[in-house]
């Protein structure tokens, strides 16, 4: 109804409130689901056509995991998970009636199956083969053969070059004190060597048939660096395949038994392409930074990374296209429209915006009061095309793709910057600079003479200071060769009495300066210094020597004077170098 | 059965292994507790352990109860795991138990005062990559505050053990710009894991953020011996060459590092180190096929389309920087080239437009006033101009370009004694530039000085090499000072330079300089030189209409050496003709066709340098006339 106006009203694809293409179903901002977006999962759990959210939820702070089943608005069902859950997935395990889903549920190294909600079975990862090295080397501790120092020695050595690295007793092992491996090893040697390993990530790939409704194998990324593909029925391992590196995000294609593409972006911020039959990745594509989404849309991929950029590829890794965003990526995934065909990706963003994208094209934007951090979308209820995303705060957002809403291309940013629009910030002139300009005009001539004139009679007073300074020895720094001096004064105090501090340095290089003075001139009726004439130590070159003097104010008018301190030569009259000091007010007085 | 009873309670929680008869009755005790029933199992299954399938899988159950045990919920979520599992082949309170059996011998013997703490501590070691994804999600999705939390309690359970968590730490720290202790946490990582490569590259990249750029280049080396073939490694291998100036070292590796894989950032250090080298046709060669690689960087299309201004490749140079606009119409450096090009053909109100994104955007940008000032100046606002040039002194109060372009524009509003203290400012920061001492003689004629005038001249002519204006106002000066002679030997120099100019490139000619030249050589009795014939009719018709009216007015009086005599008369008191300012500068704006040679200078200020030259090329052709 309203969508036909929609886009011409709303814009760049902003969905306003009155023609916005979503109908607001549900929002809770108190919901309480923590998860992300690969521990969503519709599914038709009870084959009864009604469709149900599971959430494989962290819980506040990731501390208490909990697999939620939500019907609707609210949460039909809830139980305590042993530890945080990487990913969920619906799945069908048989071929046979009722044709109802399994629920996967991927958590450190198990996955836990669910059937009409009861658990049905749990799956462990293989444990991966210990390093026979380090094996025999715990067989002989076990026998008393090997002491404790040698063993770490020679599991220090494994560390260092072995392909297969050590279990994680053997590393804590490495890491104790010398007093505590007697006991450690007399505790642990009996025990055997394990290494495990836990999921990363889990998705489903269609065992044989293409249908809607397949069979479906599970597939796991997990943290050694493998691809394992799972028997539906059997639950053992049918393929498994080595990546590089660990696998965060994973995405599958076609059908196991025929032809399949698995794409894993992983951990080194490259996306590896893997076909049946190979077990190393056929193509690789380097992002250059970290992936924070993958999603597949036929035989292209569009990849968020930290850099805030959507990339596109091929299914054979060649670029297509890149899109900026505006804020950091939270999540990304999969909107499907089967009645329309359309297929498009959403990705939430840090601001708070949900944008949805067909290739490079901004289709809409869904401004949410939170961040979101996961997203859903797909049949809930009875609902086809129902959108389900879950905020930073635990809020859940429920919304509904109106029937007769199309997305319409060209929605997006198209066209100029709206910064375009804006006025040039010009500084104005005031009249009385178009007066001047004007005046200059008039005078150019006579202003420029009068000023250059005064600029040199500016220069010749300024030289002819300096030239007399430097004859009186009125200034702070001696210009006589032999004696380099500096002298700095400070005044501290409110008054009357004053603490007046010379510092007097000695600039030459090498040579002490001996025998110099320091007498003050001052105005007698308003000044009394204690010592207004002494001798100075000898100054080493280089140190800067603080002299010390009172100064008492005798006046309380308020007024203050100018006290000179000259530094001389013992049995000269010429000053060597000179000060004028401005002494302050004595505010002690004159409040008094 | 018979002897799973027995063992079943030994690791009751606190007791001291007790002898068997007593074992029964705890037995009964445990049962009836319901929170205790798992935790044997646990406990016991892990002591036991057989390589057998099953054993594994519930074994890495019971390590999640023990994590779990110690939580609030635990007696629930033992619930759970007893349910769940009930359906496999074995029951697992039986598994549990037939392993204690086993586990109970070894017991014995092993300490007499064994007990249960003991145990309990005993069999199981977390999985150290256990939340490892967790933590990886939070860092990619950039909530630190959230991946601190977790590789902080992450780190606790695995007594500092978890690699990836520490690696994690560590680039975080790198990001809040605690290099140093990045490169720590990195160094611990490669301790943790000397056969990881990663480690070594991440520790090289701390060390290169240092500007330690040689010990970065040995871990690099070390790097590359675990891992041949990797992009990353050799492309940052040629970085830090580049840094340390060893260029053909840093090709050969950003080389090797485009075959293994092709990255836009391996392309522009590249360019970089030919544009270091001065080579720019090769920089441009790199671009180029950078640009066919990703041909929607932003960043390489401005840098390709710099590179062709540099080298006065228009055409080319304007369309990669349109096509970097269409792709990120708010392209600061994109925008100011590609304005300032518009500047030179004059499109003055396009340019403004483009220079409103970035004003908006980036209002703190000298060379963007700067650029903002010359517009106005080219649509005769002298006003607006002044005040947009102003602000881009204030600004970059040392940038001698934009004191230029201000004392361009005072010239132009007849304001010398303003345009003397600019141009005199700009020639302290840019003592070499034989153009700013031709302007400053320009504004001393103008304010009754010709002694300095003509001193100013002699320095213009000394330093510049090809600019015939330079030649020729002070050839127009020392006519009006009577000085023939010295005339006309700066007015041949004049045309050695433009002959010299016509042979090395096409460069059009303003015609009012033309004109002025033509009027000077009747002037002096040279014949009409035929250096101009050319050019002028090319000029003619290119012109515009302003110019056109510009020209005419000239045209007028002139026609005999006396007119020429007044029009000089004229120019030189200036000031005393109540003329528009209109006249001097404005006319002019509209000349240039490609006739810059750009200077090779780095990044914004290309757009600028551009800018300003071509405003200077105006300014001296508006002065020919005078």
């Amino acid at each position: 109804m309203a969508s036909g106006s929609g886009d011409s009203a709303g814009g760049r694809g902003e969905s306003t409130e009155v023609n916005s293409k979503w109908l607001d179903a549900h929002y809770d901002p108190m919901a309480n689901i923590h998860t992300f977006s690969a521990c969503l999962a519709l599914a038709d759990l009870h084959g009864d056509g009604e469709y149900k959210l599971v959430v494989g939820d962290l819980g506040p702070n990731g501390r208490q995991p909990r697999l939620k089943v939500l019907k609707g608005p609210s949460v039909l069902t809830e139980s305590p998970l042993p530890a945080l859950p990487s990913a969920a997935a619906a799945f069908l395990m048989e071929p046979h009636e009722p044709r109802t889903p399994a629920l996967a549920l991927a958590s450190g190294p198990c996955v836990y199956v669910y059937k009409n909600l009861r658990p049905y079975f749990k799956f462990s990862l293989p444990p991966l083969p210990p390093n026979p090295l380090e094996q025999d080397l715990w067989n002989q501790a076990k026998e008393d053969r090997i002491d404790p120092l040698t063993l770490k020695e020679m599991l220090e050595g494994i560390r260092e070059k072995a392909e297969v690295p050590l279990s994680s007793q053997s590393l804590r092992f490495l890491h104790l004190e010398l007093g505590e491996m007697e006991a450690f090893v007399a505790q642990h040697k009996t025990q055997p060597i394990r290494r495990q390993t836990v999921i990363t990530t889990m998705t489903i790939l269609k065992k044989n048939l293409a249908d809607e409704d397949a069979v479906s194998c599970l597939v796991l990324g997990t943290e050694n660096r493998e691809l394992l593909v799972l028997d539906p029925e059997a639950f053992t391992v049918l393929t498994k395949m080595n990546l590089p590196s660990v696998p965060v995000f994973l995405e599958a294609s076609g059908q196991f038994d025929v032809e399949f593409w698995l794409t894993a972006a992983c951990r080194d911020g490259n996306i590896y392409i893997l076909r049946r039959d190979c077990k190393r990745p056929k193509y690789c594509i380097e992002l250059s930074a970290q992936p924070v989404g993958l999603v597949r849309i036929h035989k292209t991929l569009v990849v968020g990374s930290t850099q805030d950029m959507l990339h596109s590829f091929t299914h054979k890794g060649k670029k297509l296209w890149t899109v900026p965003m505006p804020a950091p990526i939270l999540t990304m995934s999969l909107l499907e429209q089967r009645s329309r065909g359309l297929q498009a990706v959403m990705a939430g963003l840090a601001n708070g915006e949900m944008r949805i994208y067909r290739d490079k094209a901004l289709l809409n934007i869904i401004r949410t009061p939170d961040a979101v951090t996961s997203l859903c979308f797909g049949r809930y209820g009875r609902e086809d095309n129902t959108l389900i995303m879950t905020t930073r705060g635990g809020g859940l957002v429920i919304k509904i793709l109106k029937r007769t809403a199309v997305f319409g291309e060209g929605a997006g940013e198209a066209g100029p910057p709206p910064a375009q629009a804006l006025r040039l910030n010009v500084p104005r002139k005031t009249r009385l600079y178009v007066d001047q300009t004007l005046r200059e005009r008039e005078a150019g001539t006579a202003m420029h003479r009068a000023f250059q004139m005064d600029l040199y009679l500016l220069r010749l007073r300024a030289a002819r200071a300096y030239v007399q300074a430097l004859e009186s020895s009125l200034n702070p720094v001696s210009a006589t060769l032999r004696e380099p001096l500096k002298l700095h004064a400070v005044v501290q105090g409110l008054g009357p009495t004053f603490k007046l501090t010379l510092h007097l340095q000695n600039t030459s290089a090498v040579r002490p300066a001996m025998g110099l003075l320091v007498s003050c001139l001052y105005n007698e009726s308003l000044y009394a210094l204690p010592r207004a004439f002494f001798k100075v130590p000898m100054l080493v070159p280089g140190l800067s020597y603080p002299l010390e003097t009172f100064v008492e104010c005798l006046s309380d008018k308020g007024i203050s004077d100018v006290i000179k301190v000259l530094v001389l030569r013992e049995g000269q009259s010429a000053p060597l170098l000179s000060a004028h000091i401005n002494m302050p007010v004595s505010e002690g007085l004159v409040a008094a | 059965m018979a002897e799973e009873k027995a063992p079943t309670t030994t690791q009751f929680p606190g007791t001291i292994e007790p002898q068997k008869p007593r074992l029964k009755k705890e037995d009964g005790l445990a049962e009836k507790e319901p929170h205790l029933g798992p935790l044997q199992d646990v406990k016991g299954n892990a002591a036991g352990a057989r390589p057998d399938q099953f054993v594994g899988a519930v074994r890495a159950s019971i390590e999640e109860a023990i994590l779990h045990s110690t939580a609030a919920e635990s007696s629930t979520l033992d619930q759970l795991m007893i349910t769940t599992y009930r359906e496999e082949p074995f029951s697992y309170l039986e598994l549990g138990k037939r392993h204690m059996t086993s586990r109970q011998a070894d017991n014995r013997d092993l300490a007499t005062q064994s007990n249960f703490q003991h145990i309990y501590l005993a069999p199981e070691f977390p999985i150290l990559e256990k939340q490892n994804w967790l933590i990886h999600l939070h860092y990619i999705r950039k909530d630190y505050a959230a991946c601190k939390a977790l590789i902080k309690e992450q780190l606790q359970e695995t007594q500092g053990l978890c690699e990836y968590a520490i690696y994690v730490q560590a680039l975080m720290y790198r990001l809040e710009g605690n290099i140093q202790e990045s490169l720590e946490l990195f160094q611990s990582c490669a301790v943790l894991n000397p056969q990881n490569a990663d480690n070594l590259k991440q520790v090289a990249r701390s060390l290169f953020l240092l500007g330690k750029h040689k010990a970065a280049i040995e871990v690099y080396n070390e790097a590359a011996k675990l891992n041949q073939k990797d992009w990353e490694i050799c492309h940052n291998l040629g970085v830090c060459y580049m840094y340390l100036k060893h260029f053909n070292k840093a090709k050969d590796q950003l080389h090797s590092a485009l075959q293994l894989n092709r990255h836009d950032l391996t392309y522009i250090m590249l360019g970089k180190i030919h544009l270091l080298e001065g080579e720019l046709e090769k920089a441009i060669d790199i671009y180029k096929k950078a640009v066919e690689f990703s041909p929607e960087n932003t960043e390489l299309l401005t840098t390709l389309g710099l590179l062709y201004l540099q080298l006065g490749i228009y055409q080319k140079a304007f369309e990669h920087l349109g096509n970097a606009l269409t792709f990120d119409p708010t392209n600061y450096k994109a925008i100011l080239a590609a304005g300032s090009m518009m500047q030179t053909h004059g499109d003055f109100d396009v340019a403004l437009t483009k220079y409103r994104v970035m004003a908006y955007s980036v209002p703190e940008s000298p060379p963007l006033w700067n650029n903002i000032g010359m517009c106005f100046f080219g649509k005769k606002k002298y006003v607006a101009a002044i005040s947009c040039l102003k602000r881009a002194n204030y600004l970059a109060p040392f940038d001698w370009k934009i004191l230029y372009n201000l004392g361009l524009v005072h010239l132009t509003m007849q304001q010398y004694a303003s345009a003397f203290h600019f141009l005199s400012a700009a020639i302290n920061f840019q003592p070499k530039m034989g153009e700013l001492y031709m302007l400053l003689a320009i504004a001393l004629t103008n304010l009754d000085d010709s002694e300095n005038a003509s001193r100013a001249y002699a320095e213009a002519v000394a330093l510049d090499q090809s600019n015939p204006l330079v030649n020729l106002n002070y050839a127009v000066l020392l006519y009006n000072q009577g000085e023939k002679k010295k005339a006309l030997a700066q007015y041949q120099e004049m045309e050695k330079k433009v002959t010299l100019l016509k042979g090395s490139s096409s460069l059009d000619f303003d015609p009012e300089m033309v004109e002025m030249a033509q009027k000077m050589g009747a002037a002096l009795q040279v014949g009409e030189a035929l250096v101009w014939t050319k050019p002028v009719k090319d000029l003619k018709s290119r012109h515009r209409t302003t110019s056109a009216n510009k020209s005419s007015n000239l045209q007028q009086p002139l026609g005999s050496n006396q007119a020429l005599g007044q029009a000089m008369s004229s120019a030189a008191g200036f000031g005393k003709t109540t003329q528009l300012p209109a006249g001097a500068g404005g006319a002019s704006q509209f000349s240039k066709p490609p006739s810059l040679p750009l200077e090779p200078e780095a990044d914004p200020a290309e757009a600028i340098s551009s800018e300003v030259q071509e405003q200077r090329e105006t300014q001296k052709s508006s002065l020919a006339p005078e």
